[in-house]
């Protein structure tokens, strides 16, 4: 089996130690002024799921971050801070006052969780933050970390970029502000608020030391989240579904009757049970307005706040699930309109899931052989450089999914390793399989699988794989005699979980 | 056919041990590397002398012309190596591919003759690392010895290695012992595994084509090592089977290649699995998992068959048979054989027994996973835009990662993309100019249409580009835009890149050979 770079080190990595004297730049006081705190520690225990062992957890992490004090009891941290959680706790850094606390809302795609004290009156004293909404190019933020006395340490930096980029959990484009500022490195940085004028303006996403580069989840997406969560229940952010390429090229502009003062993009694919699919969006329209807002060839709309911003921004922070949207629509040359109603994509939605936290993964242990449905998490288990570790054909599989994939509504079930058994003697050596099919049954789920399982064929268990050998047949009866003897032998505390 | 390497070895070894040095008439081969004195070798005796074979040693000097796969345009680097060689009988002199591929000019020295001789490559075999050289001064022969071939040496005799390590002007020797019989990666194609023999004899760039020596009688040919960072005394020489099966091939006047049957196997040693094949419990059977349709035995055999005989030879169920009171792997009995030859397979199919005989050939689509010598590389530039086939040596010289272009090489055959695309037509590189600057998205892409006609090989990209039409639609494969290309704005800007990038022809169709190398292998009717 592979050694495994645990998923704790890596979300850690960028933290790497900075160690400078920071003179701290002259800005408007106001900016970094606080009299009142409005930050709690929060302290997180928990394990990953170890989908290489998926009978298994990993060894537990703990880490220490900060929550900034929202109104109403709520604290507001990263989703990355609370992934996989065990024990959530929360401290006051002037007390050193702990009481546990849930997680009430999360979303990975975000990156962003609401977390709410056991105890009502625990965060009572400490100011709650209003968000900051009107932040630009070439304003000061003032990140917000604290001493280990529990006060407050106060860094300014300058926002340089405000733009649309892909968060951690690789899932649609969001706005990020980026940073530049000298931050230092504390061992409680994990989350840190960036504020002003006293308002929360972002909160850190990801940093690296040596370029002292701050990217930030910003206000606007902040409170898309706050506002999802205020309601019945949590939709997340919509997603409109399709791809799409710039419009820059003459030539393709008069191939797709593209008239010459319009802008526009080029929709190269649609997934399927997408918004877009449903709303009737084909490849090769050309979108040239979402709403009110005109597309310039690249894909930018004038957003009053930032200037040009890429169309996304539009889907993301400006609109929620369930809301429609119009876009405008060159098809052949033809203006027409389409009328997306734009939805949520759950990873479950997905043929190879984009992210898994806070669940334990499929698995089915037949024989000796390890089957699990094919996850981005599964690949991420080759560490931060999976794309190049990982086994290649799945992370070929994982990219192009959807054009691989077209139907969708389907898993890709692997045949990911083998434990050696009398039942699997001469296959030790098999690994990173792609199932097609179980006793003549097609498989497209892990259900398919165990269901197939479940009709043997002449007293055999028949596994056919897409790659070589093609085919590994169990004697079904001895399967079934030594499953006891398997699950003891190699300390599996089930042979199957199925969800 | 292909061994399945199930533990991924480590065959990192140094793909050529010619001695590389610059063409600089000045910097000599030893001051450039200087030898390392870090090992002592235990000196072991040989078990007999094997005579004064500085009469047959002779020391190779080649000028190599390395294709340039970025700008194929161009006639590429020149290098200078030096290699060994030994003199056999027909007044031929014997070495390994890899130190005369690619070369432009050939000079050969002999101890004790102040003089160089021009030489020429007679046949050259890529796919087994070997190579006949003839040299026409008429005098060059007079005096020298030709050496004779030995068999297949005990494991843990001595033999002795010749040859110029490290480029030096006098013969070198070193002694040490067989180590291992084994199937090995020939590393200079590639993709072709024949048997090896590994030998602890010190043996260095500069070795390469130098007889290795056991009782007077050549038992190898030194080919390929481990860099010394990976393994140290580990050498691999060419065994005499291979030797003798490369001189029986050329006898009738050109190189056919090795034959493949074409398909994976798989050992069988899962009682469940033979059972549901209706094997007996005898230790004998092979699965076969894939069968390349573009191979001869795609006719008779079927994944999911089990090969029980080869040539009326038990098949074990680790896949090793018998041959001659050695065991070896089930390919050394069609690595024996020629074009044309048939082997006979008893198999068993759905239980029942069956015999069927396959008439060996090439497998075409394995070639695009091995490196070519000798040819120019094959391109075709259009509006600044560079389109070449996918190869080994393309994938190299563009240090290319892309996820789908290593997806197209990798499943080639397994998947048989070839069906659909004998070549796989890459966008590899633009020549920056104003009829294409807006199309550097589509660098890396595979060519799957223009005009709605299928892009199947170079040739029919070229051909679909000379039509006289107004624009090309291209498609790609995967998601994206078509490339749009206006034909009047091409044609137009064709004579300023032609210019501006000093290209001397814009297109190259056929495998051309480079102007030393033999002719074409004739096809045997």
């Amino acid at each position: 089996m592979r050694a495994i770079l645990s998923g704790v080190a890596a979300l850690l990595l960028p933290f790497s130690i900075y160690a400078a004297d920071s003179k701290k730049a002259p800005g408007p006081e106001s900016i970094i002024k606080s009299k009142e705190l409005s930050l709690v520690r929060v302290n997180v225990t928990g394990q990953g799921y170890d989908f290489i062992r998926p009978w298994q957890k990993k060894a537990p992490f703990s880490k220490r971050a900060l929550g900034a004090v929202l109104p109403h009891g709520r604290v507001l941290v990263t989703a990355d801070l609370v992934a996989n959680q065990n024990y959530v706790e929360l401290e006051r850094a002037e007390s050193g006052d702990k009481t546990a606390a849930n997680v009430s809302v999360v979303d990975y795609e975000a990156n962003l969780a609401v977390i709410e004290p056991a105890d009502k009156q625990f965060l009572n004293g400490l100011k709650p933050l209003e968000l900051a909404m009107d932040t630009v190019v070439g304003d000061r933020l003032a990140a917000w970390q604290l001493e280990s006395t529990g006060a407050l340490v106060v860094t300014e930096g300058l926002v340089t970029t405000i733009q649309m980029t892909r968060y951690p959990a690789d899932v649609g484009q969001f706005l990020t502000y980026r940073i530049s500022i000298p931050m230092q490195y504390r061992d409680n940085s994990y989350t840190v608020p960036l504020v002003k004028n006293n308002k929360l303006a972002a909160l850190l996403l990801r940093f690296d030391p040596r370029s002292q580069v701050l990217d930030a989840i910003p206000a606007p997406i902040i409170a898309h989240f706050l506002k999802e969560a205020d309601s019945q229940n949590y939709r997340g952010f919509p997603s409109a579904g399709f791809g799409f390429f710039p419009t820059r090229d003459p030539e393709l502009r008069r191939f797709a009757d593209e008239p010459a003062k319009t802008g526009g993009v080029y929709v190269t694919s649609v997934d399927p049970d997408s918004s877009a699919a449903k709303a009737g969006l084909q490849v090769g329209d050309i979108v040239t307005a979402v709403g009110n807002n005109q597309l310039d060839e690249n894909g930018n709309y004038v957003d009053p706040l930032y200037g040009k911003l890429e169309f996304t921004n539009l889907i993301t922070a400006r609109s929620f699930a369930g809301d429609t949207l119009q876009l405008h629509v060159l098809r052949a040359g033809k203006p027409m309109q389409v009328n997306l109603t734009l939805e949520h994509r759950a990873p479950q939605d997905y043929v190879i899931a984009p992210y898994s936290f806070d669940q334990p993964p499929s698995y089915a242990v037949v024989g000796g052989l390890i089957f699990e449905e094919l996850s981005r998490q599964y690949l991420r288990e080759w560490g931060p450089n999976w794309q190049k570790e990982a086994p290649q054909r799945f992370v070929y599989f994982d990219r192009f999914q959807s054009e691989l994939f077209p139907e969708g509504n389907r898993r890709v079930v692997i045949m990911s390793q083998v434990l050696p058994a009398n039942t699997t003697i001469g296959y030790d050596d098999y690994s990173y399989l792609t199932v097609q099919k179980v006793n003549g049954r097609e498989i497209r789920s892990l259900k398919d699988l165990t269901e197939a399982l479940k009709q043997p064929v002449d007293g055999f268990l028949k596994i056919e794989t897409a790659e070589d050998p093609k085919q590994l047949e169990l004697d079904a009866a001895q399967v079934q005699a030594e499953a006891q003897e398997l699950q003891q032998t190699y300390d599996l505390p089930a042979l199957q979980r199925i969800d | 056919m292909r061994r399945c390497i199930l533990f991924t070895s480590l065959l990192l070894a140094t793909p050529a041990l010619a001695q590389q040095t610059p063409p600089n008439p000045r910097a000599s081969a030893t001051a450039s590397a200087p030898p390392q004195a870090i090992t002592v070798p235990v000196p072991i005796a040989p078990a007999k002398p094997n005579g004064k074979i500085q009469n047959s040693l002779v020391r190779i000097t080649a000028t190599e012309v390395e294709a340039d796969y970025r700008a194929p345009w161009n006639s590429g680097a020149i290098q200078r190596g030096i290699g060994a060689g030994f003199v056999i009988d027909g007044n031929r002199i014997m070495t390994n591919a890899h130190v005369v591929s690619n070369s432009r000019y050939l000079t050969v020295e002999r101890e004790g003759d102040p003089n160089k001789y021009p030489a020429s490559v007679q046949f050259v075999a890529h796919d087994c690392d070997l190579a006949l050289l003839k040299v026409n001064a008429p005098n060059f022969f007079k005096n020298m010895t030709p050496l004779t071939f030995g068999g297949i040496p005990e494991l843990e005799s001595t033999v002795s290695a010749y040859g110029y390590p490290i480029g030096g002007e006098r013969m070198s020797v070193t002694a040490g012992i067989v180590s291992r019989i084994d199937f090995q990666t020939y590393t200079h194609s590639a993709i072709d595994q024949h048997l090896a023999i590994q030998i602890s004899a010190q043996i260095n760039p500069g070795n390469s084509g130098g007889p290795v020596m056991q009782n007077g009688k050549v038992v190898g040919v030194a080919f390929q090592g481990y860099s010394g960072d990976v393994a140290q005394g580990v050498a691999y020489m060419i065994p005499t089977p291979v030797i003798q099966r490369f001189l029986k091939d050329v006898s009738d006047g050109h190189y056919d290649r090795y034959v493949d049957l074409g398909l994976s196997y798989f050992r069988l040693q899962n009682p469940a699995q033979r059972r549901y094949l209706g094997l007996k419990d005898d230790g004998r059977g092979v699965l076969v998992g894939t069968v390349v349709s573009a191979s001869s035995a795609a006719k008779s055999v079927k994944s999911g068959d089990v090969l029980v005989a080869i040539d009326d030879h038990p098949i074990g169920a680790d896949s090793f048979v018998e041959l001659q009171g050695e065991r070896v792997e089930m390919p050394e009995v069609v690595e024996r054989k020629f074009k044309g030859d048939v082997v006979k397979l008893d198999l068993i199919r759905d239980k029942q027994p069956m015999t069927v005989s396959v008439q060996l050939g090439t497998v075409w689509p394995y070639f695009l996973q091995g490196h070519a010598y000798d040819v120019r590389p094959r391109y075709v530039l259009y509006a600044g835009l560079l389109f070449q086939p996918l190869s080994l040596d393309l994938l190299e010289a563009y240090q290319a990662a892309d996820l789908r272009l290593r997806h197209y090489f990798d499943y080639f055959i397994s998947e048989e993309i070839f069906a659909q695309h004998p070549e796989v037509i890459v966008l590899t590189n633009i020549l920056a100019d104003p009829i294409n600057t807006y199309l550097a998205p589509y660098r890396g892409s595979i060519v799957d249409e223009i005009n709605d006609k299928k892009v199947r090989t170079l040739k029919d990209l070229a051909a679909i580009l000379a039509e006289p039409t107004d624009r090309f639609v291209v498609r790609m494969i995967g998601d994206g835009p078509p490339l749009v290309l206006d034909r009047a704005a091409v044609e137009a800007a064709r004579d300023r890149i032609k210019t501006r990038y000093n290209v001397v022809a814009e297109q190259n169709l056929e495998d051309q050979p480079v102007a030393s190398a033999p002719p074409p292998p004739e096809k045997k009717s």
